[in-house]
């Protein structure tokens, strides 16, 4: 029986390290079904784009709910790779099983460990940045803690809010083209949508923090299985922008969904409503994107401790220590 | 097309090797690195991620002047407001466009770390290096890359050509706001073939680690036959 990390199960050592992934195949139905949504949504844009100058009424009634299928979309095939992300947790630990198993009989004959006791010493440096060396494995930090607890959390309130604003665009598609009810259900709409987009893209970003809490974790694990000094790479300044950028836009998405609220009791002035949709529109693009740089910086700090992974276990191959 | 994709960092020989799992891989005596997309992704994803902050940061400001126009409710000003929704979408999905393609990018790296990083593992222990070929997901990330990039390039540009034809005629603005809608259709499809192409390339991931898995253990099986 596997021990559980966060909302992840850790395999047991009996577990076959062979299997094919069942998240896989998961997140890419997920993702082909979102991209089928997204499809419908192109020929509803482009009947009503036809019909803007005939009948009015006819693409007020199409185009809110495009909006809210194509956000639903777009949110499912995001879902989608937070499943294989989970995949990739899961095989994550495999990985440190089977390193494990085999590291012990891949170090040179005659070599002997260096002793893993002695007092952890200030980090060194190396090509991948400042390492620390330790006797035992280290503790995980609380960012990584805070992203195993966070990840499900994030990717169910994001779930439920594109479903609220799958429901509120079919409402707003039943309005009065141009009417104060149909601006203030569509500003509704929107904030809430993108409020679900960003709650899952941040999901996504909480389980780039639990890959790379593995990666540590499990580096320090093997480490001290073989007995010898725990090297483990520090946060680097990648992970620390990551961070910084990723709560920076979610609390932009958050901004964005208040101030459509805002925006909604200002649906009685045509103008006004226009106003606030014509940058609160950007405004929350942006907040998107935001994360999505935060994810690009995760990524990149993924590779730089698999670099260091690396020339870590080539380390021990050759030396033993 | 092949040859470019399966290009190596290392000038090495390789044969192919025969396994009796589902992993295709090829043998040689060294590490063969990086193949070619992973090394240009270890360059471009820095590039595109400065890029994309740049196009948000002009998108915003482009939607914020455009809603200060809106609120002056000059009519004057109608075809300006008319081409700058079609400007500001189009800086704003050079951003989106730059962003994912940093996205494809760094997920090119992580793999290129698990191919180059994998083989000189299993030089350093001595034994043959066996490296997975281009499994399918890894093609398909890379084509619904392509893809995804074609249909956002030609909607901005499609954008910025809306906008500069808008003229104050009502006919014109009419027209301008159907183009609006239909490139928000075909940009919505670019950043979903997007997302499926980086669901693609995590998938390779999963592919990788399991290869990885397999193979470590039989490296040490293989040495300890070695030794005797």
């Amino acid at each position: 029986m596997g021990k559980t990390m966060g909302w992840v199960k850790r395999p047991a050592p009996t577990d076959d390290h062979r299997a094919r992934s069942a998240h896989q195949r998961a997140g890419i139905v997920l993702g082909v079904l979102g991209l089928t949504a997204v499809v419908i949504t192109l020929i509803g844009n482009v009947f009503a784009a036809s019909q803007l100058g005939t009948d009015p009424q006819g693409a007020a009634t199409v185009l809110p709910w495009t909006f809210g299928l194509s956000t639903t979309g777009l949110g499912l095939l995001k879902i989608g790779i937070a499943v294989i992300l989970v995949g990739i947790i899961v095989r994550l630990w495999f990985r440190v099983d089977s390193v494990k198993d085999a590291l012990p009989d891949l170090v040179p004959e005659g070599t002997e460990p260096a002793s893993p006791a002695g007092a952890d010493t200030d980090a060194i440096e190396t090509d991948f940045g400042s390492v620390s060396v330790s006797s035992s494995a280290p503790e995980p930090l609380p960012i990584h803690r805070m992203a195993r607890t966070m990840w499900l959390p994030m990717l169910v309130m994001g779930a439920m809010a594109l479903l609220a604003g799958l429901i509120l665009s079919a409402a707003a598609s039943g309005q009065p083209a141009g009417s104060e009810a149909a601006r203030e259900l569509f500003a509704w709409t929107q904030g809430t949508a993108f409020l679900g987009e960003g709650l899952i893209l941040a999901g996504i970003s909480f389980l780039l923090g639990t890959i790379l809490a593995g990666l540590r974790e499990g580096g320090g694990e093997v480490q001290e299985f073989l007995g010898v000094r725990v090297k483990t790479l520090e946060m680097p300044a990648s992970a620390k922008a990551f961070v910084a950028l990723m709560m920076l836009g979610l609390m932009m998405v958050i901004a964005q969904f208040v101030l459509y609220i805002v925006a909604a009791g200002a649906a009685g002035d045509a103008t006004a409503s226009a106003t606030w949709a014509a940058w609160l529109g950007p405004f929350r693009e942006v907040a998107l994107g935001t994360i999505l740089a935060a994810i690009v910086l995760a990524l990149y700090t993924i590779s730089k401790a698999l670099g260091f992974q690396f020339s870590r276990i080539r380390e021990l191959l050759s030396t033993g220590a | 097309m092949t040859s470019l994709l399966e290009k190596n960092e290392v000038d090495v020989d390789t044969t192919p090797a025969r396994r009796t799992d589902e992993f295709e891989v090829v043998e040689s005596e060294r590490s063969l690195g990086r193949n070619t997309p992973q090394r240009v992704g270890a360059k471009l994803w820095a590039p595109m991620l400065a890029m994309a902050v740049m196009a948000f940061a002009v998108g915003l400001g482009l939607g914020i002047y455009r809603s200060s126009l809106i609120a002056g409710g000059d009519p004057a000003q109608a075809a300006t407001i008319a081409s700058l929704q079609h400007v500001t979408a189009g800086v704003l999905f050079i951003g989106f466009l730059a962003v994912f393609s940093a996205i494809v990018f760094a997920i090119a790296r992580i793999l290129g770390e698990f191919r180059a990083g994998g083989g000189t593992v299993q030089e350093t222990a001595g034994a043959r290096v066996q490296t997975l070929k281009m499994p399918k997901t890894g093609r398909v990330m890379l084509v619904s890359m392509m893809l995804g990039m074609m249909l956002l390039v030609a909607a901005i540009i499609a954008h910025f050509v809306v906008a500069a034809g808008v003229t104050g005629a009502e006919a014109d603005l009419l027209r301008s706001e159907q183009w609006f809608h239909a490139l928000e259709g075909v940009r919505r499809i670019g950043v979903a073939i997007y997302l499926l192409g980086i669901a693609f390339g995590l998938a390779t991931i999963i592919h990788v680690l399991r290869f990885q898995s397999v193979r470590v253990r039989e490296l040490a099986a293989e040495v300890a036959e070695r030794r005797g």
